[in-house]
């Protein structure tokens, strides 16, 4: 009957086999033959790898552009799925839908920048929360996967709107908080000296940094944006357009932590490791106010 | 002020040149302090930590849930503090006060510069200024240095900047910015936070939000609004697999005395008044009114049913082969006695002891007006009749649950919130970017200082540069 759920597995495996084949890159790079003068960071992006570990790299992005087609047409499914009984056809009207199209936004957000900035060291993370999202969503119960009919208050265009562009700024915020632990891991690197082959792939410390601060300016006009669209469906809907709920109010925690993250970067002191763990607790409390609030706290989207 | 501006851009606002007291230093002080972003961060962290508190503990409860789930101690404490209302709290209203002070005073104190910056900038700096820049190159070209000069400033311009040159005795300096946008965003956006609280307050102050619980066929008056409301009809739309679809209302305003609009509204489609708004919000059943209700009619004495009858609400009833006129008058979801005023009421609005009010004429001897009790069916006798009546089922009357509202500060809620989007995108998209070059002839030709600087996203500026820069040297 869920044609779609067949596609979303499928998807599934793909991003597990993209997370693998960038990780077994990362182990084949060879090691810089040479630091890179400093103040020129942009030369160490360009590629020095033996051929067996660009042509790793190439198949991992090749299945990851793949599996992110997939994942595309499992949505697409999934929304003709629900046109057949209800008259809206969003596919992200509850947890688990939700959580599959943030993992393609992820993979979307990820994809872009690779090809813009050349850098395949960042698919061993990123992916990897693409397919951590992936597989949260496939570990729901089989009741939360299917394609319920939805309650008169979520049938309505500001579905559409509201629940995409909130996602999108949570894919944006997961592409941070995977940059930050990047950094971290590469920072230790650097620390300790250690010249190995896996740190070889990853670029410097100051590129990792900008990346994941520009992925935070990018999700923090969006979640506003969600904020505000949510704001004005609840003023259509029930005549208030702010009530404290739960999920109201932690959108807004997370608003204002990534608010004072971004003035915190117009000061010194704020770049790398500060911004870097940062970025990952900011993560943690997106995650929160994704998961946690609808298991654990009572509100107006508890059902989704 | 540990803020990290780049050297000459942000001037701050006016200083007033007097001497003695020390008040401008003071003022300038305060200014400082409130313009400040350590202010900022800090306003952000603490709302976003005290903003937790009211989604743990449960908001605008019943003193008994407290006590019973955090004992009375800390019950007494939550008043003092106001965690069971936290958002209305002073405290918390003042945060956010001091979150529209800050942002005020950092646009009062920032954005004359940032103004002035779009309508003349510096064009004239000195060398060690460009050459203490992040971004920063000097190159030798073999050019007379207006030649050099002529195609710096085409290149900027095609790149889009804006360029600005100056020919000082024995120098050439040209500047180029661009995104000067990005910082009217911050500040654009740093005015909506204002904007969005005045709105709210103007709601809270001018508005109301009502609850309304209406029947089918009833017309309530809105005072607010000096007019009538009629309900024609109230209905829900199932799925297929039997969940509701939607429920609607249809409205009729009636305006000194005379229907002047119909509406049927559902969830997300209100009907609006006067500025008067009317959301469907829930529906539910009545609890003093149902539709009709089955009645079995028993012979006392052989406790036999001798006849089923379904009466309708107020409608009076004769039952066919019995000496018996019915009618059913009043209904309570859940039947209570107020012995002090000899009145019933219905407890709750849930159906937990649901009864209803008969009025019997029995061969016009016997009158009586017996409640009786859907869950109790032999718990009062009726004297002199003959009969026992047993309240077997009803079919309840649906209400349609209306949020009644006026916020008059909607309007400029939705302007600041349009300036947020708007302020912190242009600031998060654009970023403002400055170049200098100074061209200085030498003995061939000409030595060329390049620098430019950004106050955000480096690497893109970085590539920029390193582009700028091979083009130059490509075209000599």
């Amino acid at each position: 009957m869920m044609r779609s759920l067949f596609l979303f597995d499928m998807t599934f495996w793909l991003y597990l086999a993209a997370l693998s084949l960038y990780v077994a890159y990362l182990f084949a790079k060879r090691p810089a033959m040479q630091m890179a003068p400093a103040g020129h960071p942009i030369d160490n992006l360009e590629d020095r790898d033996g051929a067996w570990a660009t042509q790793l790299g190439q198949v991992a992005t090749l299945v990851t552009v793949f599996g992110w087609v997939l994942n595309t047409l499992a949505l697409t499914t999934r929304a003709f799925e629900r046109m057949e009984h209800s008259g809206t056809f969003a596919p992200w009207s509850n947890q688990f839908e939700a959580m599959a199209y943030v993992s393609w936004a992820i993979i979307l957000g990820y994809v872009l920048l690779e090809f813009r900035y050349r850098i395949k060291a960042v698919g061993a993370f990123v992916v990897g929360i693409g397919f951590i999202a992936m597989g949260a969503a496939s570990l729901l119960p089989y009741r939360y996967q299917t394609a319920e009919p939805l309650v008169p208050a979520l049938n309505s265009y500001w579905i559409y709107i509201h629940v995409s562009v909130t996602l999108t700024s949570y894919a944006a915020f997961a592409m941070a908080g995977g940059l930050g632990l990047m950094y971290l891991f590469k920072e230790r690197a650097v620390n300790r000296g250690i010249q190995s082959r896996f740190y070889a792939a990853f670029p410097d410390l100051e590129t990792i940094d900008e990346l994941g601060y520009k992925a935070i300016m990018l999700g923090f006009p969006l979640l506003a944006f969600g904020i505000i669209l949510g704001a004005m469906w609840a003023n259509y809907a029930w005549g208030g357009y702010w009530s404290w709920d739960p999920k109201e109010t932690w959108s807004l925690i997370v608003w204002l932590i990534y608010g004072a993250y971004i003035h915190a970067r117009m000061t010194r002191g704020w770049e790398g490791h500060k911004a870097a763990i940062y970025a990952i607790f900011g993560f943690l409390m997106v995650i929160f106010c994704f998961w946690g609030v609808n298991f654990l706290l009572s509100g107006l989207h508890a059902y989704a | 002020m540990n803020d990290k501006f780049d050297a000459a851009s942000d001037v701050s606002a006016p200083r007033p040149s007097t001497s003695g007291l020390g008040w401008d230093e003071f003022s300038r002080e305060v200014v400082d302090f409130f313009a400040s972003i350590k202010l900022a961060m800090f306003l952000f962290i603490v709302l976003a930590m005290t903003a937790t508190i009211g989604t743990v503990i449960q908001q605008g409860e019943r003193p008994e849930t407290y006590v019973q789930e955090y004992g009375e101690e800390a019950y007494r404490w939550f008043l003092r503090l106001g965690f069971t209302d936290v958002y209305h709290t002073w405290w918390f209203t003042g945060l956010l006060g001091l979150l529209c002070v800050n942002s005020l005073t950092c646009f009062y104190k920032r954005f004359p510069g940032v103004w002035r910056s779009m309508r003349q900038d510096k064009v004239s700096v000195s060398l060690s200024f460009i050459q203490g820049m992040k971004q920063q190159t000097t190159l030798a070209l073999g050019q007379p240095k207006e030649t050099v000069a002529e195609r710096l400033v085409r290149l900027f311009a095609e790149k889009g900047y804006r360029v600005l040159a100056k020919s000082d005795p024995g120098e050439i300096t040209v500047y180029a910015t661009k995104g000067i946008m990005g910082r009217i965003g911050a500040h654009v956006a740093h005015l909506s936070a204002t904007v969005i609280v005045l709105g709210g307050l103007l709601g809270s102050y001018y508005g109301f939000q009502e609850f309304g619980v209406c029947l089918e066929g009833q017309t309530y008056h809105i005072p607010r609004g000096n007019f009538d409301l009629r309900v024609d009809k109230f209905w829900i739309d199932y799925h297929e697999n039997g969940s509701v679809k939607s429920y609607n209302s249809t409205l009729t305003v009636i305006d000194q005395g005379t229907p002047t609009m119909t509406k049927t509204i559902t969830v997300n489609d209100p009907l609006v008044y006067k500025g008067i708004w009317f959301y469907q919000s829930s529906y539910g059943d009545a609890w003093d009114q149902i539709e009709a209700a089955r009645i079995n009619i028993k012979e006392k004495a052989s406790e036999k049913i001798l006849a089923t009858v379904d009466l309708e609400w107020n409608k009076e009833k004769a039952v066919d082969g019995l000496p018996l006129k019915m009618k059913m008058t009043d209904f309570v979801a859940d039947f209570a006695f107020n012995s002090t005023e000899k009145k019933v009421f219905s407890k709750t609005a849930e159906h937990a002891n649901p009864a209803i009010r008969l009025t019997v004429d029995e061969r016009s001897s016997v009158q009586s007006t017996p409640w009786v009790f859907y869950h109790y069916p032999d718990l009062f006798e009726i004297k002199d009749s003959a009969y026992q009546f047993e309240f077997i089922g009803y079919q309840p009357k649906k209400f349609t649950g209306l949020q009644i509202a006026r916020n008059p500060g909607i309007n400029m809620v939705w302007i600041g919130c349009t300036m947020l989007v708007v302020g912190m995108t242009l600031s998060s998209l654009i970023y403002h970017r400055r170049l200098w070059a100074k061209i200085i002839p030498g003995e061939s030709g000409v030595t060329l200082h390049l620098g430019g600087t950004t106050h955000k996203s480096q690497i893109d500026f970085q590539k920029e540069f390193k582009k700028l820069t091979e083009k130059i040297q490509a075209q000599t």
